[in-house]
């Protein structure tokens, strides 16, 4: 990836980064909410080659790592959003029957948002991160789901676009 | 398409899960600056939190309102029919006065127990996908709010200043699953641990097997050393049920907690407690019972024919 798209790309989630603080979190959502910046990485890597996919991980889960509210070990997201946004462009990279349609991606990223999450509570225990009850580790995963599900069809056009704005139609390897 | 750069992709690959390894090594051996990007992360963030803060506040309680309807029902519609008149000029200050009253409670129970407090506002509320409960208050360490000090509302205790900057500061909730505060019960004196449990119900181990305690019984804080990072005798919660299991070495009780989490608005840090313990002095009054009137009947029998003896 250029240096120029890499910028661009990590401006983009820094806004986003801003928006899930001083915006997202502002509002208490039930169940806990969802992440913005996690969302957007997956939908972006979704899009994306598997070294796209790694580098897009890299900048959300590094700045997801800045955030006050991060329970975890400074490069703890990061290393869970490089690996989740890797094997995520990976499996579907250049697979038009993984990303046939809008409706599929829309539950992959789902899918994954709730995987992703499920790595950071499982490594977290490894490093001494606790996740409180497990009724309330359940919701909290639950809950995510459920808001991936709603907001994914929302920020997916934008992605699209701005993927497309930034890497145009070829393929980023 | 995967070969070309299949070798440049994994080199890549190895680089950033290397360094992404290499910063939780940093971390975890406490390297300070790191420590100091995320300070700085924050120092650029408040002013947008604060933006944020004030923007949305009205909407934040009207999500929280939603998210309590299944709960507060009852209440709501009782609510509802008594200000429908009201209702539009209410909305306007609901946020005020509600944020009103959190301080001048927190500000009551301050006072009561002679704590120099400062009062704050909660401009973020840490996200709950990371399992952590916190939230961010709008001052820091140039209105001398410092590390470890205790935060309470107008019910109690709320919890601990973890990180402080220049000006805000970040609070660990007592819901969080890693806080800890040694607790007393009001009254008998019997002391004991209470976790948080990521909700508003917690665990209490009492630390003496000869100890116990019963529902209904209240908690307050223990203190700690120079009063940091717990004054003494603030009002916790209540114990909603009792574990008595033969294979327990010391008694565990569950803990409903005094504050409503979801509602956190005005706060106070309690920069200095008083030279003496309040001791039971801040135990939360009980709401006087209203009385319900009776209605008595007074019927005097009628005289019935007794059967004739002849």
């Amino acid at each position: 990836m250029p240096f120029r798209q890499f910028s661009i790309s990590s401006l983009i989630f820094i806004l986003v980064f801003l928006i899930q603080e001083s915006v997202i979190n502002q509002i208490r959502l039930p169940g806990g909410g969802f992440s913005l910046p996690l969302l957007m990485a997956l939908a972006w890597a979704a899009l994306s080659s598997p070294m796209v996919g790694a580098l897009t991980g890299f900048i959300a889960g590094f700045l997801m790592d800045l955030s006050q509210g991060s329970s975890g070990a400074m490069g703890h997201w990061t290393l869970i959003m490089i690996l989740a946004c890797y094997a995520f462009a990976y499996l579907g990279f250049g697979n038009n029957q993984v990303h046939g349609s809008a409706l599929t991606d829309i539950f992959l990223i789902t899918f994954a948002s709730v995987l992703t999450l499920f790595a950071f509570a499982v490594t977290g225990l490894l490093l001494g991160v606790s996740v409180g009850s497990f009724s309330g580790f359940l919701i909290t995963i639950l809950s995510n789901g459920i808001w991936a599900l709603i907001v994914a069809p929302l920020i997916l056009p934008i992605v699209r676009r701005l993927h497309r704005v930034l890497f145009g139609k070829q393929v980023q390897v | 398409m995967r070969t070309g750069g299949e070798g440049r992709t994994r080199l890549l690959l190895i680089i950033l899960i290397v360094t992404s390894l290499f910063l939780i090594t940093l971390d975890l051996r406490g390297v300070k600056i790191l420590d100091g990007v995320r300070s700085g992360t924050q120092n650029v963030l408040s002013p947008f939190q604060r933006a944020g803060s004030s923007v949305f506040s009205p909407f934040r309680n009207f999500v929280g309102d939603i998210s309590r309807l299944g709960t507060t029902r009852e209440e709501i519609e009782k609510l509802e029919a008594e200000n429908a008149k009201l209702r539009t000029k209410l909305l306007a200050r609901k946020n005020a006065d509600g944020q009103l009253f959190q301080l001048k409670s927190v500000l009551d129970l301050a006072g009561r127990a002679s704590y120099r407090v400062i009062a704050t506002r909660v401009i973020s509320q840490g996200s709950s996908t990371d399992f952590s409960q916190s939230v961010i208050i709008d001052v820091g360490t140039s209105s001398g709010v410092r590390q470890n000090m205790t935060v309470i509302s107008g019910d109690g205790l709320v919890g601990v200043v973890k990180e402080s900057y220049a000006n805000s500061a970040l609070v660990m909730l007592i819901i969080d699953p890693d806080f800890k505060v040694g607790v007393r019960v009001a009254g008998s004196q019997q002391i004991g641990i209470l976790s948080g449990n990521g909700s508003k119900r917690a665990e209490l181990q009492l630390l003496d097997n000869q100890n116990l305690v019963k529902v209904g019984d209240i908690l307050l804080s223990r203190g700690s050393t120079n009063n940091r990072p717990f004054v003494p005798g603030i009002p916790i919660g209540f114990v909603s049920s009792v574990d008595n299991g033969a294979g327990s070495i010391a008694q565990r009780a569950s803990v409903i907690l005094y504050p409503n989490f979801s509602a956190l608005g005005v706060l106070s840090v309690v920069l200095s407690a008083g030279k003496n313990n309040p001791g039971d002095a801040l135990v939360p009054t009980k709401p006087e019972p209203v009385p319900v009137p009776t209605v008595t009947i007074y019927s005097t029998p009628s005289p019935t024919p007794s059967p004739s003896t002849e």
